[in-house]
């Protein structure tokens, strides 16, 4: 059985008196430690099949099941990170992370040593009684990670989490990612528009396409092609990606990976 | 370089009230005005420092602030829950906000001639007329605090299982901090200028009385001495909610 099943999801909007239909017809498994990202242009529903996972929107038609039990709401089994922080910007970086263990059974001590932990992790012990407002950017997010991760959930999402950083935090903290989901066995899934970012995380790729969105494609990424970004394999999988995307690259168009490389 | 910055904004602050005070003394020392109508500052201050010593100003003011106490105190608490239950139940708020929004446009002193008719002319009055003057923005600006907390929050609130106690204390309420003290502090100054306005009509003590008091006897000295004194409360007042205010809101970092 699979560990996350999204079987057969319809989601509709009405948008100013208009029907909009934002999923159709997605079906998608994810196994226990698997990290998949969905790929898409902006429209393409992403977003929307997150809300569903979570548990704060439902289907119109479909399930998501988790274990084959469908998701009736919100649960600390389901970590989330949203694009922007969404820290509680009147607590400082460990209360933030602390306010994810309120519906936690772990004593307080036990709490507190949590927390550190996952401070620690995201490397901003030093920060932890800073307020959101004094942190950049990329340390607001990387707390926002760690209050994802505090409850050891099975599942992380991560909705473009790294799609308002400058591109150099950008790929420090895609590094850092790999290392902090691996590090944790959790089972991850990403929603990106960055397709180097899918191919540098992910095991399983999702391609969507957008009006109404759709599963297109889905491949797997050679754990060897990961490794390296200026590979040709690493390339190869990114073309062919962008290219059911609706992106040319030169690459694609010449079809000589080693001469590109 | 802070004290510096300090420094520029207390003159910066200082320079307009100097600005008139020397327009003033112009004004009396060159006779544009009749003395009657607008006395020199001297005059003023020799007042003001008579009746600071006589008792009366201290007894005035000490009348006039436990007025605003009791009626502030009362609006403030109504005005807290009741925008707090308008500000987050939907269903309250169609039942109630339209009532109260029509309610709110009835210049205060129109309810004057209904509130004497209902409770006389005592106390109770002055109580009443004070605390709907510092209801009406308390309830205004709560109720709209608590409508505009970042949807983005509550959802992390779902998402971390926040029972409504939680939601409450650690998003909701925060979130409504700015605005609860902006309506506490509109609330307090309509107070202190409730108290003024309902001593010059109905009372025989307090700082309005000593006003009226003042101008049927043309001492106009007097009038303007109680004038000096209403602002310098008022100011105080309202630097002393601000104060509370900039403690619970030590998060909102800003730049040095």
């Amino acid at each position: 059985m699979p560990a996350l099943q999204i079987a057969g999801v319809d989601r509709t909007f009405h948008v100013a008196g208009k029907l909009v239909p934002a999923l159709r017809d997605i079906s998608l498994s994810l196994r226990d430690g698997e990290f998949v990202a969905i790929v898409g242009a902006s429209g393409c529903g992403k977003s929307t099949l997150l809300r569903l996972i979570l548990g704060l929107d439902r289907p119109d038609k479909g399930e998501v099941r988790i274990d084959g039990q469908p998701v009736r709401g919100p649960g600390l089994d389901r970590g989330i990170v949203f694009q922007e922080h969404r820290l509680l910007p009147w607590l400082t970086a460990e209360t933030n992370v602390a306010a994810a263990l309120r519906r936690s059974d772990l004593p307080a001590a036990q709490r507190r040593q949590r927390v550190a932990e996952y401070l620690d992790l995201v490397g901003l012990t030093a920060f932890a009684k800073a307020w959101p407002a004094q942190l950049s950017g990329g340390m607001a997010q990387r707390v926002a990670i760690a209050r994802a991760l505090v409850n050891r959930p099975r599942f992380l999402l991560l909705d473009e989490p790294l799609g308002a950083l400058d591109a150099l935090t950008r790929l420090r903290l895609q590094a850092e990612l790999a290392r902090i989901v691996r590090h944790g066995g959790t089972t991850a899934l990403l929603v990106t528009h960055d397709v180097d970012e899918a191919v540098f995380l992910a095991d399983r790729l999702v391609v969507m396409q957008p009006h109404p969105g759709r599963i297109s494609d889905v491949l797997t990424v050679d754990p060897a092609a990961r490794r390296d970004r200026s590979s040709s394999a690493f390339l190869r999988v990114r073309d062919k990606v962008l290219g059911m995307l609706g992106v040319e690259t030169e690459a694609v168009r010449v079809g000589n990976y080693e001469t590109a490389a | 370089m802070k004290l510096h910055h300090g420094a520029v904004r207390v003159v910066a602050g200082i320079a307009v009230p100097l600005l008139l005070l020397g327009a003033w003394s112009l004004t009396a020392r060159e006779g544009w005005l009749p003395d009657q109508i607008l006395p020199a500052p001297g005059v003023v201050r020799a007042t003001l420092k008579e009746f600071i010593a006589s008792g009366e100003l201290l007894d005035a003011t000490l009348i006039s602030l436990e007025r605003v106490a009791k009626g502030f105190a009362a609006g403030a608490v109504t005005g807290l829950a009741f925008g707090a239950a308008i500000g987050l139940s939907p269903r309250l708020n169609r039942l109630f906000g339209p009532t109260f929004l029509g309610l709110a446009q009835v210049p205060l002193l129109a309810w004057m001639p209904v509130m004497i008719l209902l409770v006389g002319i005592d106390e109770g009055l002055k109580v009443i007329l004070i605390g709907i003057a510092s209801f009406i923005p308390v309830v205004l600006n709560v109720a709209q605090g608590f409508r505009d907390v970042p949807p983005a929050l509550r959802e992390v609130g779902a998402v971390l299982l926040f029972d409504p106690w939680s939601m409450l204390t650690q998003i909701v309420l925060p979130a409504a901090v700015p605005s609860v003290f902006t309506g506490l502090r509109e609330g307090l100054a309509n107070a202190w200028q409730t108290v003024i306005a309902v001593e010059l009509f109905a009372s025989s003590e307090g700082l309005g009385y000593l006003m009226s008091w003042g101008r049927q006897l043309f001492q106009l000295d007097l009038v303007l001495a109680v004038v000096v004194v209403l602002g310098v409360i008022g100011f105080a007042l309202n630097w002393g909610l601000a104060r509370v205010e900039g403690r619970l809101g030590r998060w909102q970092v800003r730049p040095a």
